[in-house]
């Protein structure tokens, strides 16, 4: 029985990284939200890392590195917002600062990562 | 003690990473991808375990980017949170068969009516319309798939995380109770201020879930509008686009504008709980007043996100077992677009006993009633594509008609609520219950009902069985007419809403209220056993039109795909075919033939 009569037979039909990505976001934004240190970290490399990965099996990318790079500003960016912003905040019960370093702790991984990829993969695994 | 929570935390936390990396070099050949040039999601001569076949088992569900997978999950996943949202009502109805408290106390009974409205609008209500359309759209409009399959895999699996975040209350988990803010979480009650217990992290994880589903649902919306544009076969035009897939475009369109607001809201009303700011604060910030203007822009075309594409499932059925083609077709089309753009203008009709602006409450008053223009267009196209039809009463068609009905009477309620004077008499009472169930479950589920027959041998391969389907529609239609006409009773009679507790003069209407919701959970038993049993020994459809449609014209391209591939199984001649299908052989066109009768 064909499944999909009249489709082409080179239509990938699974792909194993929107599961993770979407598992990265409640885990991103709970550890964020309730401060929980790892689980921010991990949620938000499993995330970026995923993103990169699906960008590179879409075609959009020929390597995943600078995808990751790429990540990690976004990301750094959003942890320095916190820290600033934790400067502004009056309320001792407002602990921005310690959410800000676990998003930083994330972004440098990220960025560390790509950065390694990008300089030490060797090119020859991506040929085309 | 603390450092030794987070420290198995980040091992846990370590693991959990290692594994998925480990897996995913397992599964996906990294290394092997040859990139596109046009960047879409065809991907040719590629290698890697997933690229060149859907892998087995639990693993193909997982990983799966094909919309028909994923409309199915859709639809399995909407199912089961009916079953946990009617499971909820019924423990509610029973609690409301006698005046005073004897099963939940009323804290409990806040949970469950928090829940109860959640699940069924985000968790069932937006699924299950995105399971038709995921399935079927892509068909009907001749595309391959859907614009961005990945993007759709992920709209779908943010669901089991967020109904685990908004059920999380409910899990035996130390200090954690479920969110009793009702749907709407009006502020200052679930802002978390005063004496209440509703600043407890059950709360916030409710919001959490809430949000992720909007993230979700705005994923999917874009998906299907630029599938609808961009994805069309050659011989799809805009004028000779269907009818669902008109709605399912016009309520993307609703999603796109209505649920990044209700995110946002959501991200101030997390930020106010937990990270001392002021936007909701009586007094500093924008108050109450400002929650609900923000809730309401979202949650109006919420009704009209939810209502529009089941009204495109009747719209297309009905007319197949009325023998005619739809009555008016273009101006059903208009008065879909008409009901998406007046929908934003009507938000404020919830909030007429607030002490708004009398002058904008008339506008608001003005603009619900003219909203019931274009909706009273469609139950007239619907009714006159009846007129002197060939009707076949099968079991979708039940359910159309069922929605036709209960629509009109939920409809009529409705324009009396639009109504200032009425809505000051009635508002916050049982009527107002009854009038948006007869849409929500008289309408909508009922046209889901209409949609999940009909297209449940296209599906399955397999037929259901008749009779079971009538008396699960008997049982609902009465069931459903039961209960809520009685809601809408004692809303006459000035009974509130959310209320656990209610004076004995109420009891006999709420006693016949419960009756119908044991209608309904009793139609619901028989019609989850309908699915299974047929599913799996279900007589086996051999033909590619099984309703007979062609015979009055009427058929439609998804029947001409289901016709095809019924023709190619045959072609196998019942041998071993490829694994396609998850690497199960499945060899019925030998044996069960013999069997089903």
């Amino acid at each position: 029985m064909d499944e999909n009569p009249g489709l082409s037979e080179q239509y990938r039909t699974a792909s194993p990284w929107p599961f993770f990505i979407a598992l990265s976001i409640p885990l991103a934004e709970a550890g964020i939200l309730f401060n929980l240190f790892a689980v921010a970290v991990g949620g938000l490399l499993l995330f970026f890392g995923c993103c990169a990965g699906m960008l590179q099996e879409a075609g959009y990318v020929d390597r995943p590195w600078r995808s990751l790079v790429v990540g990690a500003v976004i990301v750094l960016a959003f942890g320095g917002l916190l820290l600033y912003a934790d400067t502004q905040v009056a309320n001792e019960a407002v602990q921005l600062a310690e959410r800000g370093y676990a998003v930083l702790v994330a972004g440098i991984i990220l960025f560390v990562g790509g950065l390694l990829g990008e300089v030490f993969v060797d090119d020859g695994e991506f040929a085309v | 003690m603390q450092l030794n929570g987070q420290l198995a935390l980040t091992i846990l936390m370590g693991l959990f990473l290692v594994g998925v990396f480990a897996w995913l070099t397992r599964v996906e050949n990294w290394s092997g991808y040859t990139p596109l040039s046009s960047g879409g999601s065809a991907v040719s001569g590629e290698s890697g375990y997933v690229s060149e076949e859907k892998p087995a088992g639990i693993v193909r569900w997982l990983t799966t980017v094909d919309h028909k997978d994923i409309g199915l999950m859709y639809g399995a996943y909407g199912v089961f949170a009916f079953v946990v949202g009617g499971l909820m009502v019924i423990l509610m109805r029973t609690e409301l068969a006698t005046p005073e408290t004897v099963l939940v106390q009323p804290g409990f009974y806040n949970s469950l009516l928090t829940s109860h409205g959640i699940t069924m609008l985000f968790l069932f209500g937006t699924p299950i319309i995105a399971a038709f359309s995921n399935y079927f759209i892509p068909l009907i409009i001749g595309a391959d798939d859907m614009a961005f399959p990945r993007i759709n895999a992920i709209a779908f699996w943010l669901l089991p995380p967020a109904a685990l975040l908004i059920w999380a209350g409910f899990f035996p988990i130390p200090n954690l109770i479920p969110a009793q803010t009702a749907w709407t979480m009006y502020t200052p009650l679930s802002a978390g201020v005063g004496q209440g217990n509703q600043m407890n992290a059950g709360v916030d994880l409710m919001m959490l879930g809430l949000h992720l589903s909007g993230v979700s649902a705005t994923m999917g919306a874009i998906n299907f509008i630029a599938t609808i544009f961009t994805e069309r076969g050659e011989e799809v035009t805009w004028a000779n686009l269907d009818i669902f897939s008109w709605t399912i475009l016009t309520q993307s369109g609703l999603i796109l504008f209505a649920f990044p607001l209700l995110g946002s809201a959501l991200l101030m009303l997390i930020a106010d709980r937990n990270l001392g700011t002021t936007f909701f604060a009586v007094g500093e910030g924008g108050g109450a007043m400002l929650w609900q203007h923000l809730f309401w822009f979202f949650g109006h075309p919420e009704v009209y996100i939810l209502v529009l594409p089941p009204m495109g499932l009747v719209s297309y059925i009905l007319p197949r077992f009325a023998g005619r083609r739809l009555f008016g077709f273009k101006f059903v089309v208009y008065s879909t677009l008409a009901i998406g753009v007046l929908s934003f203008g009507v938000w404020a009709h919830h909030m007429f006993s607030t002490g708004m602006d009398p002058r904008l409450r008339a506008s608001f008053m003005a603009v619900s009633m003219a909203i019931a223009i274009p909706s009273a267009v469609k139950t007239f196209n619907w009714i006159t594509t009846m007129w002197n039809g060939n009707i076949r009463l099968t079991a979708p068609m039940l359910y159309c008609i069922g929605f036709v009905s209960n629509f009109i009477i939920g409809g009529v309620t409705g324009v009396f609520l639009a109504s200032i004077p009425v809505d000051l008499v009635l508002h916050d009472t049982y009527y107002v219950v009854g009038h948006f169930h007869y849409i929500v479950m008289g309408a909508i589920t009922f046209a889901g009902m209409a949609g999940i027959y009909y297209w449940f041998p296209l599906v399955t391969g397999r037929m259901y069985q008749r009779s079971l389907a009538k008396w699960h529609f008997w049982l609902w239609m009465v069931g459903t007419n039961i209960t809520f006409l009685a809601m809408i009773l004692l809303g006459y009679g000035g009974m509130p809403r959310r209320y656990a507790t209610y004076l004995p003069q109420f009891a006999s209407l709420h006693q016949i209220a419960t009756l119908g919701a044991y209608m309904l959970l009793l139609g619901g038993i028989i019609w989850v056993w309908n699915m299974v049993q047929s599913y799996f020994e279900g007589p086996v459809v051999e033909d590619g039109d099984p309703w007979d449609l062609e015979a009055s014209g009427l058929r439609t391209v998804e029947w001409d795909w289901f016709d095809r591939k019924l023709q190619t199984k045959i072609a196998d001649g019942g041998e071993e075919e490829p694994v396609t299908d998850g690497g199960v052989v499945e060899d019925e066109s030998a044996d069960e033939l013999d069997t089903d009768e």
